[in-house]
């Protein structure tokens, strides 16, 4: 292996924990790693990448949750002529215990490359590299180690959300009980892709948005509130005595909502105005709690550029209540993927269709009403369809 | 919701095998089943090895072993 | 037969019996020092997380370290970030300095909290991806040895967060980031007809096509497709519904940098990033000039932008033709928008700064 990656070697220099000590490290054990190395060295020589997609692999029943992987230079790198990548779908929070971390990493060592990401973009555990007869055996044990495969192709993605109440005061929903009470509840969605494109559900305890819910779902769930947030005076005073700048903070508000009165110590706040974007509970958390009316926003749409442009998710339901068994927030789902799947073209994510097809007509569909919450502003224009 | 039948799972095999693949929507209507139950036939008969996902910028069904 | 749908593990499980008891109960938090966080709960008790970087592409070896650290201080507890950060998470205030020097010893970073830049999302790249125009770790590895103080400290006017993305499809939030490093493709795709025929949907690919720049092959005895250059701007949408159109191309190929994105909803409502940098060709192993971009903007951001202010909020308060004349950063005809929401940033108004 020494002197073989001239170019790779340069990256095990530097400070922060390098990538290529590790495929280093699983090739001393692994003769797939050590072709994933050669293959990298080559792409960093050739500046091109030597994947293919190719052929549909899988496991039996399911229609996702492994990526078919081929290297274009199979005779050269005969270890890596296949290297398929299962995605395995994570607890909630993406909290574990170490034994069932072990029990991944000895399934992996025995079927794959030993190579991983955890975890993936969307927030799967990855696990990189495996040829076609092992998938069938590696999933079989998986399974038996309490794990599944999460979502990909034209399904439901594994869903994802923030840390919420198990470790953060700012969650106004419970934001891993949803993730995982709507991941079991979708199973088929997810392992069997069956619509236009893929779709994606993002969780979030609060408007911070930890896991980019309204920059990268399709169904975007924001933790809010409709009550005041909470003052605690004595700890505002406490803040400033210890010569925190209240004044840096407050200019901020976006809706001068709140102001600080130097002579009476005390922090004004005008509920109404105000529209809980965070920023002053986020600078001043011993001091500002959010209210306690809690639900969430309910936003549709976002995604990435491809194919016509990127789109943050559009505010459909300004509020909900989120208690288990979430029975309102499933029944929006169903009845927004039908009018999808039936209305939608091949590879046309839901923001595109809804922009093709009007956000009037998707709510008139859904059955949602109009509410001035859900745009900025109104129509420039005097084209109405008036449906008398 | 409707359950799913043996009648219906032929009715679906039976029609994947006049085409080389198909999506479910496109299965339900040939049918005139409701998409719902025919998704549920589907996946069932997918778990039982009988039709497989396949992925070519869209979803298909299609029977397994036949190209 | 294999058991199917049996979904993750129940996070119940997976929780320690401090998080367990005092679930939805947290009163407060404090960052202590740079990468330990305090919770505390409201019935007083105290949760101390431990937040490492982590390279993201790791062995199992990795995770078995890690494991043991979380064995020994946490009750075999640990969890993962949203940015790939690993959080080792304690009631003991005593462990915190030992599970520091544990993790020092792996030669893994403390931090990423509060005002820093902390872990980069990424994609990829040439390790795995069959449309990456550009590799993802590499990138990553580059940037962060030279941000490493940003990672382990927190001076910055607010958090910056960085993503980089292997080609447009941009997995990963990019598009919404502070600053944004993405793969793009700069030559059109080239048609393998004989493959087309073979393993492509003619239908499917034309259809892929955002600017309608496919059309069927003039002769009909080819089933094949071909593509209007002039009209091309190099998605990929086509490779991946037919990989016989690659796009990949060794001297074509590069990255494009962008600013000012945000996710968040706190003080100005969630924005795209934009591009500051159409291209720059791809350098492995280090990519120095993409580095270079993003430390400059990096630091221009950290000496003018205001308390509490993101880098998208500093940009649009101060402008941005103040942006790239603070910068250097040349501003060229490929920077005015010409795809679907092109209109939404031309200037409507005669209040600019020269």
């Amino acid at each position: 292996m020494e002197g073989e990656t001239p170019l790779l070697d340069e990256l095990e220099k530097g400070r922060w924990p390098s990538f290529v000590k590790e495929i280093k490290r699983a090739a001393k054990k692994n003769k797939a790693a050590l072709d994933l190395l050669k293959v990298q060295e080559l792409s960093y020589k050739d500046k091109i990448t030597h994947w293919k997609h190719g052929g549909i692999v899988g496991v039996t029943g399911y229609g996702g949750g492994v990526i078919g992987r081929y290297c274009d230079q199979p005779e050269k790198f005969p270890e890596v002529a296949m290297f398929h990548t299962l995605r395995v779908n994570p607890p909630a929070g993406w909290f574990y215990k170490t034994d069932a971390l072990r029990k991944i990493c000895d399934i992996w060592e025995k079927y794959g490359s030993g190579m991983t990401n955890f975890h993936g973009s969307t927030g799967d555990i990855i696990l990189l590299g495996t040829k076609t007869e092992n998938l069938q055996p590696c999933f079989d044990e998986l399974t038996e180690a309490g794990f599944d495969l999460g979502g990909s192709g034209s399904a439901l993605r594994t869903i994802s959300g923030c840390v919420g109440p198990a470790r953060c005061e700012w969650a106004m929903i419970d934001t891993l009980d949803i993730t995982y009470n709507l991941t079991m509840e979708f199973q088929d969605e997810i392992h069997r892709p069956r619509w236009p494109y893929k779709f994606k559900i993002k969780i979030s305890g609060c408007p911070n948005d930890c896991v980019a819910a309204i920059a990268r779902a399709d169904f975007t769930v924001i933790g809010t509130w409709r009550d005041s947030i909470r003052i605690d005076q004595e700890a505002v005073r406490d803040y400033v005595e210890k010569g925190f700048d209240i004044e840096s903070v407050v200019k901020k508000c976006p809706t001068e909502a709140i102001s600080w009165d130097r002579e009476k110590g005390v922090l004004n706040f005008v509920a109404e105005d105000c529209t809980r974007c965070m920023h002053c509970i986020n600078k001043m958390p011993k001091a500002l709690r959010p209210g306690l009316d809690r639900g969430a926003t309910i936003l549709v749409g976002g995604k990435a550029p491809i194919v016509k442009g990127a789109y943050l998710s559009w505010v459909i339901v300004p509020f909900m209540k989120m208690e288990p068994p979430y029975m309102e927030v499933k029944e929006l789902l169903r009845k927004i993927w039908d009018w999808w799947d039936e209305n939608g073209r091949t590879r046309e994510r839901l923001a595109e269709l809804i922009e093709r097809l009007g956000l009037k007509q998707f709510l008139r569909d859904i059955g949602l009403p109009a509410v001035p919450q859900i745009v900025y502003r109104p129509r420039s224009n005097p084209y109405v369809f008036l449906r008398r | 919701m409707g359950e799913v039948t043996e009648e219906l799972k032929k009715k679906i095999l039976d029609y994947l095998k006049t085409v080389s693949k198909a999506k479910n929507k496109d299965v339900a209507r040939a049918i005139g089943e409701e998409k719902h139950i025919v998704d549920k036939a589907i996946a069932e008969l997918s778990k039982e090895g009988k039709v497989e996902y396949i992925y070519l910028g869209a979803s298909f069904v299609k029977l397994k072993d036949s190209t | 037969m294999a058991r199917t749908d049996i979904g993750p593990p129940n996070y119940r499980d997976m929780l320690p019996e401090i998080i367990k008891r005092n679930y939805g109960k947290w009163k407060y938090h404090e960052i202590i020092r740079p990468g330990v966080l305090k919770h505390v709960a409201e019935n007083g008790e105290e949760l101390y997380s431990v937040r490492v970087g982590s390279p993201r592409l790791v062995s199992v070896d990795f995770i078995r370290d890690i494991c043991e650290i979380a064995d020994k201080y946490c009750d075999g507890h640990l969890r993962f970030t949203s940015r790939y950060n690993i959080e080792f998470l304690t009631d003991k205030k005593e462990n915190v300095d030992r599970i520091i020097e544990e993790v020092q010893k792996l030669g893994l970073p403390v931090g990423g909290t509060g005002n820093c830049v902390t872990n980069v999302v990424h994609t990829q790249g040439w390790i795995h991806c069959h449309s990456a125009a550009t590799d993802a770790s590499g990138i990553v590895k580059a940037i962060m040895d030279e941000l490493y103080d940003y990672f382990v400290s927190m001076t910055l006017p607010a958090y910056v967060r960085i993503a980089v993305a292997c080609c447009i499809n941009m997995c990963g939030a990019v598009h919404c980031s502070d600053l944004a490093v993405v793969g793009v493709h700069t030559k059109p795709p080239k048609i393998d007809h004989e493959k087309v025929s073979a393993l492509c949907e003619i239908p499917t690919t034309i259809q892929s096509c955002p600017t309608g720049a496919i059309r069927r092959h003039p002769d009909p005895n080819i089933k094949s497709v071909i593509v209007r250059e002039d009209l091309c701007m190099y998605c990929g949408n086509c490779f991946t519904v037919c990989p016989a159109m690659p796009l990949a191309d060794p001297e074509g190929d590069g990255v494009a940098i962008y600013a000012g994105g945000k996710v968040s909803n706190a003080r100005k409502p969630p924005m795209f990033s934009r591009m500051i940098v159409p291209y720059l060709p791809n350098n492995p192993p280090r990519w120095p000039e993409v580095v270079d971009v993003i430390k400059r903007v990096l630091e221009v951001y950290a000496k003018n932008a205001r308390k509490h202010e993101r880098m998208g909020e500093w940009i649009e308060r101060i402008g941005w033709e103040k942006f790239f004349k603070l910068t250097g950063i040349p501003f060229t005809e490929h920077h005015i928008d010409d795809f679907t929401h092109a209109v939404e940033t031309f200037r409507t108004t005669t209040q600019f700064k020269w």
